[in-house]
């Protein structure tokens, strides 16, 4: 486990589910489900989809969270719903508001995704912001700061600038877990 | 003029630095809107009375027809035709209750004002900062036409044309124009125009946003232009009036004023005005054909014109009553306009609360019914229904409610009592409840205030800077 590095445990970016700039929302799903289906690594599944441009640099990240956000009804007034929170209203009063607008809208959850799908990526993925990176050589105590700190579930692993690989927080996880069930093991 | 040019781009700077995360560039804001040749030529005036603590420091400042009161420090600042009111900060002894604190104030408090521009604002009461009670702090900060300072501490922060903060100690803010915000502590936020919030947090939080498109027509602000819209042009159609008095030395009352109140003599009183007992009207108020009952005031840039006023009403800074009958114990909130007509007149029932910011704009009559609280923008009966609510109503309220772009959570309860305990405190220190013996306020002790004036440099590289001043007893 000490010498353990990033690139011992993260997943090489070809087993990952990528798509390229511009597909839609539905090319980014069934990605993720094809890359699932591949993925015999272990018993965690993927939870993301990157998008690469046209020289195969990753430029964002589609977690599952940005896609169902993609059926969030496109409304003004729901917009406006979502600001309060920045004036001190309570989560409550907010989701109250959004039920009780959804509700008047009357807009089926079917047409949300009918509608959804057509969507484009970029309109939804996150760009990787600095602290999501991490060199493949790097230990795994210092990829453990970095995840936490930061609040990510996955960092990029790159080698010599150029990414080729996931760190999952699963995968992290799962290493520590085995790792304390050893220490358990041998102290009883 | 290089000093002052150097000063005007320092400042931008300053500014636009404590703005950089909101990524928000005063520059275009500020730029044209500020009248060069006019902070050449006109004076600065204070005033000299035995009841306020009388301690004036100027440096390196421009303060074109500015009006100071109180304890001021004004350094690296440019104050256009602004009125920085100390007759309310806080004494040396005195105990503020904050929290679970008694805190003493430690020395007299006062008004600093740094690194900053102010056009045509009003600075007044008292810091309620608990983390600074002793100073009222403006910095790197600047405010546009109109805009209210009031109680609140600001720091690193532009207020759009019209816009108020009030009771709230604001950090690295963007306040659109004509939005009103109270709300205790604020930083990093960039309010949009329009908006009205009132938040006590924990207890109560009262937030409306006028709809956009109706509001520009009343009020417009983008970059590269002077604010415009209807409560501008309303503006500009009465500043001939003031002209004449700042130009003149000696006042002739143009009315008859009772021995218990006060009309500022740099307020502007048009004929067929009645002025009642304890009634106080402060400097740049603009009354004509007006009856005043007894307590009633008009603070700094209100307008009331052929309206009646029954008792006791509060017309805070900046509102604006035409063709209105008001009944007793009426507030109307900072910035509101309420504009009725000939033959449409506006009726507003006794113990309304009228929100700041509020503007009733009618074509036919309308009753604001007696013991309600009105808010946002009311061109017609409808409108009225939607953005109104009796306070008997209100006061039952425990958790939350909206209603049209109004959006309450809380205690109804709490939030009335709050707003008549402030209407109380207000009247109070206006001075509408003297008997003659008891309970002074601003009516009886600013009837006798000397004015004197100070000028900056008139050429060279210091035109337009003042020179460093020390006014102590």
């Amino acid at each position: 486990m000490d010498n353990y590095k990033v690139k011992d445990l993260m997943v090489p970016i070809s087993e990952y589910a990528t798509v390229p700039k511009g597909s839609t929302l539905f090319q980014a799903i069934a990605a993720l489900e094809k890359a699932q289906e591949e993925f015999t690594g272990n018993q965690y599944q993927h939870r993301a989809i990157l998008i690469l441009d046209n020289k195969q640099q990753v430029i964002g990240k589609l977690s599952q969270t940005d896609a169902l956000r993609a059926l969030e009804p496109k409304d003004v007034d729901l917009k406006e719903i979502n600001k309060l929170s920045q004036y001190g209203f309570s989560a409550q009063l907010i989701r109250q508001l959004q039920t009780s607008k959804r509700l008047k809208k009357g807009t089926p959850l079917t047409e949300l995704c009918a509608n959804a799908v057509r969507l484009k990526v970029e309109d939804f993925m996150q760009a990787p912001t600095e602290g999501e990176y991490v060199d493949h050589e790097t230990s795994l105590d210092i990829a453990i700061q970095q995840l936490v700190l930061g609040n990510h579930l996955a960092l990029l692993v790159t080698r010599n600038q150029k990414i080729v690989g996931i760190l999952r927080l699963t995968d992290v996880f799962a290493a520590v877990f085995h790792a304390m069930q050893e220490c358990h093991n041998v102290t009883n | 003029m290089k000093s002052l040019q150097n000063l005007f781009d320092r400042i931008i700077q300053r500014v636009n630095i404590n703005l950089r995360e909101l990524n928000y560039d005063v520059t275009p804001y500020i730029e044209n809107i500020l009248p060069f040749e006019k902070l050449l030529k006109f004076y600065a005036f204070y005033g000299i009375t035995p009841h306020h603590p009388l301690n004036f420091v100027f440096r390196q400042s421009n303060l074109a027809g500015s009006y100071f009161l109180g304890r001021c420090r004004v350094s690296n600042s440019i104050l256009y035709k602004s009125d920085i009111r100390g007759d309310e900060l806080k004494k040396e002894g005195q105990v503020v209750k904050y929290d679970r604190f008694d805190i003493k104030v430690s020395q007299d408090e006062a008004i600093h004002i740094e690194d900053s521009i102010l056009v045509k604002t009003l600075v007044h009461n008292f810091s309620h900062d608990p983390e600074s009670l002793e100073q009222f702090f403006i910095s790197n900060t600047i405010s546009a036409h109109y805009a209210n300072i009031h109680g609140s501490p600001t720091d690193g922060s532009f207020l759009g044309p019209m816009a108020t903060v009030d009771l709230t100690t604001m950090n690295d803010c963007v306040i659109g124009a004509f939005a009103y915000v109270q709300a205790g502590e604020i930083s990093h936020l960039n309010i949009d125009p329009g908006t009205v919030w009132v938040r006590v947090p924990g207890v109560c939080n009262f937030l409306y946003h006028h709809p956009s498109e109706r509001l520009s027509r009343y009020i417009f602000f983008a970059p590269n232009m002077q604010p415009q819209g209807l409560l501008m042009d309303f503006v500009e159609k009465h500043k001939a009036a003031f002209q004449k008095i700042f130009e003149v030395v000696n006042i002739v009352p143009t009315v008859e004023v009772p021995q218990n109140a006060s009309v500022d003599r740099f307020a502007v009183v048009e004929p067929k005005t009645r002025i009642g007992e304890n009634v106080l009207v402060a400097q740049r108020a603009y009354l004509q054909n007006c009856w005043l009952g007894k307590g009633a005031n008009a603070q700094e840039n209100c307008h009331i014109i052929n309206s009646r006023l029954e008792g006791n009403n509060v017309t805070a800074h900046g509102a604006k009553i035409i063709e209105a009958d008001m009944g007793e114990n009426v507030f109307v909130g900072f910035n509101s306009f309420l504009h009725g007509r000939p033959g449409s007149r506006l009726t507003v029932g006794k113990e309304c609360i009228v929100m700041p910011h509020t503007i009733i704009d009618i074509d036919a009559p309308l009753t604001v019914p007696a013991g309600h609280l009105a808010w946002g923008m009311i061109n017609n009966q409808a409108d009225l229904e939607a953005n109104s609510i009796s306070l008997a109503n209100l006061s039952k309220v425990n958790s939350n409610f909206s209603q049209g772009n109004m959006v309450f959570e809380g205690s109804g309860a709490a939030f009335v009592e709050a707003f008549k305990a402030r209407i109380h405190h207000i009247l109070e220190a206006n001075g509408a409840f003297y008997d003659g013996v008891n309970n002074k306020g601003h009516a009886q002790k600013n009837q006798n205030i000397s004015f004197n004036t100070i000028q900056p440099y008139p050429e060279g590289d210091l035109e337009g800077v003042y020179p460093t001043i020390l006014i102590q007893p």
